[in-house]
C-alpha cells in the first residue's frame, strides 16, 4: 500500500469526526454491549462475593446486583424481610469504548474492526472493575450502619473498596482506553512522535 | 515500552492514591476546584454578570440553575495522567518540566471549557447536560492529555531513546 502523509492535526480532526457517531453507536447498542460483561460480572460476583450477592439482573444499560444484605428498618433496630439490591449504570464504566473506537477509526490501520473487537475483550474486566467497585462502595459506605456491618468488611478492606471505586470510576474509564490504543498502534505513533509528518504505510 | 508502560502505571496509581489522601484533598485539591470555580465565574462574567462562583460550585443569578465542581471535573485526574506519562518516559529533565508547564495549562485550559460549556448545556437541556458531563467531555479530556503528550514527544530531541 502506498504511504500516506498524516498530521497529528489531521488525525485530531478525525477523531473529532468520529466521535459522534461512535457515541451514537455506543449509547444504542449499550444494552448489548453490556449483555457479555454483566455476565462476566455475575461470574466474579459468585466467584469472589458469593455471601454478598444474589444474582445480577440487566435492564438495557442497568445492572441492579441483588444482594443477601437485609435492610436495616429506619424506626427499629430489627432487620427487615426484604434484601439490598444496588443498580450500578453500564454506561458510567464504559465511556472509553467510543473513545477507543474513534482513535481506532482515525488511525487508518489495518484490522480496525479486530482491533475494536480486541479492545472490547480487553475493557470489558475493567468495566466490571468499575461496576464491582461502585456495588461494594455502596453497601460498604451508602448503607444503614446495620446494613454495612453485614458485609464483614474490616477497616483496610473498607479502605481498598474506596480506592478501588475512585481509581475504577475517575482513572480506568479513560485511561484504559487510551493505553490499549497505544499499545495496538507503537508503530503509528511512533511515526508521529518521530515528526516526519506521520508518513502512515499501510501493510497487511 | 514496558519500562514505560510500567513507570507510568506505578506513577499513577502513587499519585492517584496521593491525590485521595486528606492532607493533599485539604492544601490542594480543594482550593484547586474552588480556584477553577472562580476563574470559571471571571470568564463567563465578561459576557454574563449574572454568574457567581462561590466555593466549588457556579451559580446563575438569573435562574438559580448551579454546577458542582467535583472530584473527576477538576481536571486533577487528567493533570495525573499527563504528568505520570510524562515523567515515566524517557526524556530530559528540562524538557519534562517545560512540558509539565505547558500541558497542565491546556488540560486545564480545556477543563476551564468544559466547566463553562457544562454550565450553560445545563440551563438548556439537562439530559443533554447529564450525557455530555459524564461521558463525552470525560472522552474529550482524555484525547487533549494523549495529543499533548503526543505533542510532547514530538519535540523530544532524537536521540532521547524511543519507547521500542
Amino acid at each position: 500500500m502506498p504511504a500516506r502523509a498524516t498530521s497529528l492535526g489531521r488525525f485530531v480532526l478525525r477523531v473529532a469526526a468520529w466521535l459522534p457517531l461512535a457515541f451514537l453507536v455506543w449509547y444504542l447498542t449499550g444494552p448489548i454491549l453490556a449483555w457479555p460483561i454483566g455476565l462476566l460480572m455475575a461470574a466474579i460476583l459468585k466467584l469472589g462475593f458469593a455471601d454478598l450477592v444474589a444474582r445480577v439482573q440487566q435492564e438495557g444499560h442497568l445492572f441492579t446486583i441483588v444482594s443477601t444484605l437485609k435492610p436495616a428498618l429506619a424506626t427499629t433496630r430489627e432487620l427487615a424481610s426484604g434484601v439490598v439490591s444496588v443498580e450500578v449504570n453500564f454506561l458510567l464504566y464504559s465511556f472509553g469504548l467510543p473513545l477507543l473506537a474513534a482513535l481506532i477509526l482515525a488511525a487508518r490501520e489495518a484490522y480496525p474492526l479486530r482491533k475494536l473487537a480486541l479492545g472490547y475483550v480487553v475493557l470489558a474486566p475493567l468495566v466490571c472493575w468499575g461496576l464491582i467497585a461502585e456495588f461494594l462502595k455502596r453497601v460498604v459506605f451508602d448503607t444503614a450502619p446495620a446494613v454495612a456491618a453485614q458485609t464483614g468488611f474490616g477497616p483496610l478492606q473498607r479502605e481498598v473498596i474506596a480506592f478501588a471505586y475512585q481509581f475504577g470510576s475517575l482513572i480506568l474509564p479513560t485511561v484504559a482506553p487510551a493505553v490499549f490504543w497505544i499499545l495496538t498502534h507503537r508503530a503509528f505513533v511512533e511515526r508521529f512522535t518521530r515528526g516526519d509528518g506521520g508518513a502512515v504505510k499501510r501493510t497487511r | 515500552m514496558l519500562r514505560f508502560f510500567l513507570g507510568f502505571l506505578l506513577l499513577q496509581a502513587l499519585l492517584f492514591g496521593l491525590e485521595l489522601t486528606p492532607w493533599v484533598q485539604q492544601w490542594f485539591v480543594i482550593p484547586w476546584t474552588d480556584t477553577l470555580a472562580a476563574i470559571s465565574a471571571g470568564l463567563v462574567k465578561v459576557f454574563d454578570p449574572t454568574v457567581i462562583a462561590e466555593g466549588n460550585v457556579l451559580q446563575s443569578a438569573h435562574n438559580g440553575f448551579a454546577v458542582a465542581i467535583e472530584a473527576g471535573c477538576n481536571g486533577v485526574e487528567a493533570t495525573i495522567v499527563l504528568v505520570a506519562a510524562m515523567l515515566a518516559f524517557p526524556a530530559p529533565w528540562k524538557r519534562k518540566l517545560v512540558g509539565l508547564a505547558i500541558g497542565i495549562l491546556a488540560v486545564q485550559g480545556l477543563n476551564v471549557v468544559r466547566v463553562i460549556s457544562l454550565f450553560y448545556l445545563g440551563q438548556w437541556n439537562f439530559d443533554l447536560f447529564e450525557f455530555a458531563h459524564q461521558y463525552v467531555w470525560q472522552a474529550l479530556i482524555m484525547l487533549d492529555v494523549l495529543v499533548v503528550w503526543l505533542l510532547w514527544v514530538r519535540t523530544l530531541p532524537r536521540a532521547a531513546p524511543a519507547p521500542a
